[in-house]
């Protein structure tokens, strides 16, 4: 894979169809961290990293576990002529690898900042439920990127929802001191604030390397 | 201690559990996708090439042994060639546009499909969109009776209509469908030309 | 509690989906035409009286330090069994929903229900949330659906509704549009439920 479609891969997931203003994956922790600028740069940054993370172990997964042919370890381990095709139990296995990189991370966060632990709250374990970690791995493999082109997706993707959340919280910070009509206060007022920056991010859509 | 043992196993038998309840499922319904997406190849490969659907289509492979192309007979003995099938890829608006077209054996497109597209709701898609009452997207009608060097859109001086709003998915599928025909025809050493009819 | 509380309560009260605002990705990305809405919803219905069910029979074996990986493990078994039917069944559904269907395993309703009412209450009662939160989920789904395909495409489930001269407002159907009328939809909700409150 060259530089450029890898390029293309990074900018695609940040801006061209951002993960959450166009491809809506993450709106949960997008709508639920986004009133405060601090915690949200700190969602953003766990985000990614797990994100990253999961979309390297959850590739190595399917290649070498799931999916049967010559790299298979199944095979290759108990000298099997056809490995069977696992691939059914993507889903399964893909959630509770990416249910134990976040536990992992929960008490890495813990250990090194308790201020950004403390600050995150409930919002860390819900990563878990974060479509978007397991939207992104199953899109890798969909999409048939081979393991870089899945590490520069995973970690665009979590940028990309990192600069969504920061600029939501940016506007929901002033929101606060605004005077919204008392229906739209708080969660309805943020999907239409999400409406104006998804369509701004539409004018990203005619972007290409050619 | 005991819980440490205790937990993982339990964690551990359920998980064994629901994989084999899964692979019943999985074995059940595996047939069914195949059969599916057998259906849809032959479909697709019909109405490619209609004066192939009685006959028999025949993959020629590649070096790396993946379908290069179709062979369409109109007979199951394959003495009849009737023409070929291709597959173009076009890099659209949002997503590549994968078109799989056929031709008689003097280059001219019998019929056309596009297998997968993820353009604009609204706008690129409208090249699958197929009006009320009518049973082919009108966008891809318009390819059929033409020739690969006739393939151009009316904003490059052709004669296919592109798609009001969505030049760049229309101009993706012209230019990849006349691009596949003509890579075809180096393959199989050019069309003949088709003689005028005497009538 | 009686039974047909439990199923009403899903409905309006306690909408996962205006009230509780769970659920939300799939929402706003499978609303864009009824077919889908209704589509993701009986999935997501299924999957949730599938583990509702599974989760209240165990309830009291369930080692509490790893009740959440094991509802996983048992909800992605269902959201499998329901990937592989559609597959099978409906293909051409489960290409329109794409990815989401696996992503049903993150909705948050059914892990929601799960930790919050089906471990902590029997069989019967548990599947009346289910079916209540599924239900109140597809109807919230239609709301949009309805609206989305209606002034986003000019028909519904297909069927041009609004005559051939409707010039579309695509952004329905485009992302702005999804966040746009989930907003003012959720806007109008809470207005109407504070009229309802202070009537």
């Amino acid at each position: 894979m060259d530089v450029k479609t890898l390029l293309m891969i990074a900018l695609a997931a940040i801006f061209i169809n951002n993960f959450v203003l166009s491809r809506f994956l993450g709106i949960c922790p997008y709508m639920g961290v986004s009133k405060q600028l601090d915690s949200a740069i700190g969602m953003g940054f766990a985000v990614t990293f797990v994100m990253t993370l999961a979309s390297f172990v959850t590739w190595i997964i399917y290649y070498y576990l799931l999916l049967p042919g010559d790299q298979n370890l199944f095979g290759i381990l108990f000298g099997l002529e056809s490995p069977p095709d696992l691939t059914f139990l993507r889903t399964i296995a893909f959630i509770l690898v990416i249910a134990s990189l976040v536990q992992f991370v929960e008490m890495v966060i813990q250990k090194v900042s308790p201020v950004l632990y403390r600050a995150l709250g409930i919002y860390l374990p819900l990563i878990t439920t974060n479509c978007a970690i397991l939207g992104v791995a199953v899109l890798n493999i969909d999409e048939q990127l081979n393991l870089i082109g899945t590490l520069v997706q995973g970690f665009s993707a979590g940028i990309g929802f990192t600069l969504a959340i920061v600029l939501m919280a940016g506007i929901r910070e002033r929101l606060e001191m605004a005077d919204i009509p008392k229906p739209f206060r708080g969660t309805a007022i943020a999907f239409i604030t999400a409406a104006l920056m998804s369509i701004a991010f539409l004018g990203f859509s005619g972007l290409s390397l050619q | 201690m005991k819980e440490l043992i205790r937990l993982p196993l339990v964690l551990g038998i359920t998980t064994i559990i629901a994989a084999t309840a899964l692979s019943l499922v999985n074995n059940t319904t595996k047939p069914l996708i195949e059969e599916q997406k057998r259906r849809e190849l032959q479909a697709s490969l019909a109405e490619a090439l209609p004066s192939a659907a009685n006959g028999v289509v025949v993959p020629v492979l590649d070096e790396e042994g993946k379908v290069d192309y179709y062979k369409g007979y109109a007979d199951k003995d394959t003495t009849q060639l009737v023409g070929y099938i291709t597959l173009a890829y076009g890099v659209g608006y949002s997503s590549t546009i994968v078109t799989m077209v056929g031709v008689d054996t003097t280059g001219v497109i019998q019929g056309m499909r596009i297998l997968d597209q993820l353009e604009t709701p609204g706008l690129g898609a409208k090249v699958v969109e197929i009006k009320y009452g009518e049973d082919k997207p009108w966008f891809q009608r318009q390819f059929i009776g033409r020739r690969a060097d006739e393939l151009k859109v009316d904003k490059d001086g052709g004669e296919i209509q592109s798609i009001t709003g969505a030049t760049i998915s229309s101009r993706a599928v012209t230019n990849s469908v006349r691009q596949a025909i003509q890579n075809l025809a180096k393959k199989i050493g050019g069309f003949p030309q088709k003689e005028k009819p005497t009538v | 509690m009686a039974v047909g509380k439990e199923f009403i309560k899903g409905l309006y009260s306690e909408n996962p989906v205006y009230r509780m605002v769970l659920g939300m990705c799939p929402v706003l990305a499978v609303s864009n035409s009824v077919q889908n809405s209704i589509g993701m919803g009986v999935a997501t219905t299924f999957v949730l009286l599938g583990s509702n069910i599974f989760v209240s029979l165990i309830r009291n074996w369930v080692p509490k330090r790893i009740r959440i990986p094991m509802f996983i493990v048992i909800i992605a078994s269902f959201v499998t069994i329901a990937d592989l039917s559609m597959a099978a069944l409906a293909p051409q559904l489960h290409k329109s929903l794409g990815i989401f269907v696996p992503l049903i395993v993150v909705n948050c309703i059914i892990l929601g229900r799960a930790e919050a009412f089906a471990s902590k209450n029997n069989l019967i009662h548990s599947i009346a949330d289910a079916l209540g939160m599924g239900i109140g989920f597809t109807l919230a789904l239609l709301t949009l659906g309805v609206t989305r395909e209606l002034l986003g495409s000019g028909t519904l489930w297909g069927y041009p509704v609004l005559g051939g001269g409707y010039n579309p407002m695509l952004l329905m159907v485009l992302p702005p549009g999804a966040f746009l009328v989930l907003g003012l939809y959720l806007g109008l909700f809470n207005w109407w439920d504070q009229r309802r409150k202070t009537a």
